[in-house]
């Protein structure tokens, strides 16, 4: 039995909504999980932290009736004993799942898609529209969620499908009542101002008397919404506890372990005088307006943002990956023209899109050939490709960047990991020697180990005099990599801080528009030992109490840069 | 969709081990009709212009877009060459013009799925009920004499070691998009935009262009394909139209031989000549007439069901050795510190 787990929340003398003890699961030559123990009272929000790879994903999936756990494990699901490995009996006991990928028709409206599981009402084989509707109503009333249910769903904002899935999941079904919903990272694509309507529905629900098991990268969340949380780590349950007692760095600690203090940042390797590997005048697009920047050979440079800054298309559009309006790219003097990465990469541009799977490789072709294709015309031969020297080549990447499997090279790229199939991209980009890299969100899905790596094989490409622009929403990683970091707002280019001016908070303050002397209230408290879930508290930051909804819109803002642990 | 070398497996060579059973089978059963070099070389024969018109579908399918027109192409060309012949134009340029008369279907469709963005589907659907149209036109809907013309016949009419010399051209045919498709950048480009046509352009692949090829390869192919079966049958009207359901059914069931889960040339070649054996055997025993398209129909529908069945399985094959991959370094990391 793990100890204070239990919270102080509505429901004490019914059953706990789950009780796992002792849960341990083994794939083949090592544990996911390992003796987890894991008690969500009735109306408790508890949130579920870890990295990827920590055993989430397989806890949930053991919820779901999905996997089977070893022998030895209780999980008590609404008091009652789960049938593991059995989906019908996790959904008997009245557990529910709202995964990442909603799962909702787009297409159709939203009280179609609230019947499709359950059946429409009908007379004679006719649907009863008005009958589906009123359903409708009552289920999305129910989650607090305010839309009518003839729109299409495709129409709604993120946080309203959302909570569409939600009122979907938790529809009334008289054999079996709710009593635990596992929602898994329901914020990971909703933009900052979305976050609040969300954690809204996390509140009725669980006033409802529901226990949630609430699944997050985001911290700042966890101390809006839960009232307990565990964190995973390598399968193993790190610590439970009531959101009370914790503070971020605590939080940081267990998620991170020792990887939090291996992080420092390199010296400035880059020689002022040089000319500009990149340079880049007055950029304008949809979404950015008038963008100078330059960056020298030897040079790691950061691009940061929130959301909507024009942050996440600025690599894109240099690179001719999106289209360009106006202005001029230069690389290594050359210019080059927009919306053709062919020339950008004539000219020694390596570009790695955010979207690995679409963009970034070719998922069903080999290991093999997603790194040939950046040398073809080295790899020509006389007659033809030449097979042994793509394949001595693949060979050469697998094993400096510790591509595992290594004998995979004839592979499909679909069957690596994350952080195997992001090494795989790098080592097609190293190849061509490119005296530019432009890197979004480099090690985005990528496991912590093989973040060390692909930083590593960044530093040597630079020290070797290729210059490097990473834009990422992840700060640790802008902190960790960079010698620059410009910031971008609304499109524009606001600010640049150098060395060690580059700092989580000067970067969130930057990134907000907050100007020094306004910000301190705010700084302060996260940098103040206490507890930041006094965030929540309006009294403690310098927003006028008359206006909390523009202080809830900047504190998630902040979360997404500080507390986005990907 | 794994592409490993597993030697003479039987998964990759399956329809060579089917064609062997279908060849003892039928030599049994028919003993006097069936093992003969007659049998061999008609069946090399009848099939190679069904093999080019395949081979001419392999090279857009190869980068994702459908050329549905190629028979049409086929048979207006061979229509044309009939009536060029006819009208005493030296067989040369006939064959030359018949070919760029496919060109320039395949730059018309090209044109419509590059620069305005139709679906290729779509496209070809449209173009080759129009190019049908245009046939009417020119021919009256009535089909014109069987050309009378010794040097035009012997273009197609000769035999190299007892084969005749068609089966040659799409052999030709055959090692020339085999070495552009396997062993050039080309090919290597059309794969990779087949693959994920962003993740194309955004490794320098002109994607727009390549497509663009390709399409005009399969028109140019048809239309020289079309050339052909005029010097070797004479004019039809309908023949196109009949053989295009089989070269995409040969395609694709080569899609499951030789490179699995790829298009391949000689996975297309085989898939046509095997599934041509078993309709000759059973024809050879029953004498009758609705083999053919129901082989070649069940044939295209088994080979799609077999591919996705096998990518299905290497899919879960991949998430299961995901699972067991990741678990050891998770035990590697936990073991560190």
């Amino acid at each position: 039995m793990s100890t204070g787990t239990s919270s102080a929340t509505a429901g004490t003398d019914s059953a706990p909504a789950l009780d796992i003890v002792g849960l341990t699961k083994t794939f083949v030559g090592g544990h996911a999980l390992r003796d987890v123990d894991l008690r969500i009272g009735a109306g408790e929000v508890h949130a579920l932290l870890g990295e990827n790879g920590s055993g989430k994903s397989t806890l949930i999936k053991t919820l779901s009736g999905f996997h089977r756990p070893d022998p030895g494990a209780s999980i008590r699901i609404g008091g009652e004993e789960l049938v593991t490995g059995s989906a019908a009996s996790s959904y008997a006991l009245g557990a529910r799942f709202v995964h990442q990928d909603l799962g909702l028709v787009e297409d159709c409206s939203v009280s179609d898609n609230l019947a499709f599981g359950p059946g429409f009402p009908t007379r004679f084989g006719t649907i009863r529209g008005r009958a589906a509707r009123a359903r409708a109503a009552r289920a999305l009333e129910s989650v607090g969620v305010e839309v009518d249910p003839d729109r299409h769903v495709g129409r709604l904002s993120p946080a309203q499908k959302t909570g569409v899935a939600v009122a979907r999941a938790l529809l009334d079904d008289e054999s079996s009542p709710v009593h635990l919903l596992v929602l898994d990272e329901p914020t990971a694509r909703l933009p900052e101002h979305e976050v609040e309507a969300l954690l809204e529905i996390v509140g009725r629900v669980s006033a409802r008397g529901i226990g949630v098991l609430y699944v997050t990268h985001r911290l700042d969340e966890v101390f809006a919404v839960a009232t307990a949380a565990t964190v995973l780590r390598d399968g193993v349950r790190m610590t439970t506890q009531p959101v009370a007692g914790l503070t971020r760095d605590s939080l940081l600690h267990h998620l991170l372990g020792a990887a939090l203090e291996a992080q420092e940042r390199p010296p400035l390797r880059s020689d002022p005088a040089s000319e500009p590997a990149l340079s880049v005048t007055g950029l304008g697009s949809e979404s950015l307006h008038g963008i100078d920047l330059e960056v020298r050979p030897g040079e790691v440079v950061g691009v940061a943002g929130i959301t909507g800054s024009g942050r996440d298309s600025l690599l894109g559009t240099v690179f001719g990956a999106r289209h360009r309006d106006h202005g001029e790219v230069r690389v290594a003097g050359r210019r080059v023209g927009a919306d053709r990465p062919d020339r950008a990469m004539a000219a020694g541009v390596a570009y790695v899109p955010a979207e690995r799977k679409l963009e970034g490789c070719f998922v069903d072709l080999p290991a093999r050939e997603n790194i040939g294709f950046g040398s073809l015309r080295s790899l020509w031969r006389g007659a033809g490709l030449s097979r042994r020297r793509e394949h001595d080549l693949a060979t050469g990447w697998f094993e400096r960047l510790d591509v595992r499997p290594r004998s995979g090279t004839e592979r499909a790229m679909s069957t690596f990991s994350g952080g195997n199939q992001q090494k795989i991209v790098y080592g097609k980009w190293f190849e061509r020697q490119p005296v530019l890299f432009l890197l979004d969100e480099p090690t985005q899905g990528v496991d912590v180990g093989a973040k060390a790596e692909l930083h590593r094989a960044l530093f040597e490409a630079a020290e070797r005099g290729a210059a490097v622009l990473v834009s990422s929403s992840d700060t640790e990683e802008l902190i960790a990599v960079c010698d620059r970091v410009l910031v971008l707002r609304v499109g524009e280019l606001v600010e640049e801080l150098v060395g060690d001016e580059i700092s989580a908070h000067a970067l969130t303050r930057a990134c907000l528009g907050i100007e020094p002397d306004q910000a301190s209230d705010l700084m302060e408290v996260m940098e103040s030992e206490g507890d930041p879930a006094d965030l929540r508290h309006p009294h403690l930051t310098t927003d006028p109490p008359d206006h909390p909804v523009d202080h809830r819109s900047d504190r998630a803002a902040v979360g997404s840069l500080e507390g986005d642990l990907r | 969709m794994t592409r490993l070398p597993r030697g003479l497996g039987l998964e990759r060579f399956s329809g060579l081990y089917l064609w062997a059973v279908l060849i003892v089978v039928f030599s049994v059963w028919q003993p006097l009709y069936f093992p003969t070099m007659a049998t061999v070389h008609s069946i090399a024969a009848d099939r190679s212009i069904a093999a080019m018109l395949a081979l001419a579908i392999l090279v857009p399918l190869a980068c994702g877009a459908f050329d549905l027109s190629v028979g049409a192409t086929a048979n207006i060309s061979t229509i044309s060459a009939v009536m060029l012949v006819n009208d005493d134009w030296a067989w040369p340029t006939v064959v030359v013009v018949c070919t760029l008369l496919g060109t320039l279907i395949g730059a018309v469709n090209g044109f419509i799925v590059v620069k305005l963005k139709v679906s290729s589907f779509i496209t070809t659907l449209g173009t080759s009920s129009m190019i049908a149209a245009f046939q009417i036109i020119i021919t009256d809907n009535a089909q014109p004499l069987p050309p009378i013309n010794a040097s035009w016949a012997a273009f197609t009419q000769s035999t190299i070691l007892g084969f005749q010399v068609v089966v040659v051209y799409m052999l030709i045919l055959a090692v020339l998009l085999w070495w552009v498709l396997q062993h050039t950048p080309v090919g290597r480009y059309l794969f990779a935009i087949g693959s994920s046509p962003e993740a194309a352009r955004l490794s320098g692949a002109r994607v727009d262009l390549y497509t663009w090829l390709a399409l005009i390869a399969s028109g140019t192919i048809a239309g020289l394909t079309g050339a052909i079966y005029a010097s070797l049958a004479g004019p039809s009207l309908t023949y196109g139209a009949s053989l295009l359901l089989p070269a995409f059914a040969a395609v694709f069931l080569g899609s499951t031989q030789v490179i699995p889960g790829r298009f391949n040339v000689w996975g297309t070649v085989l898939a046509i000549f095997v599934l041509a054996t078993g309709v000759k055997g059973l024809q050879l025993a029953t004498n009758a007439q609705w083999l053919d398209p129901m082989f070649s129909g069940g044939a295209l529908v088994a080979a799609v069901a077999v591919a996705l069945g096998r990518q299905r399985a290497a899919e879960e094959k991949a998430r299961r050795k995901l699972v067991r991959g990741e678990a050891p370094s998770d035990a590697r990391v936990a073991a560190a510190p």
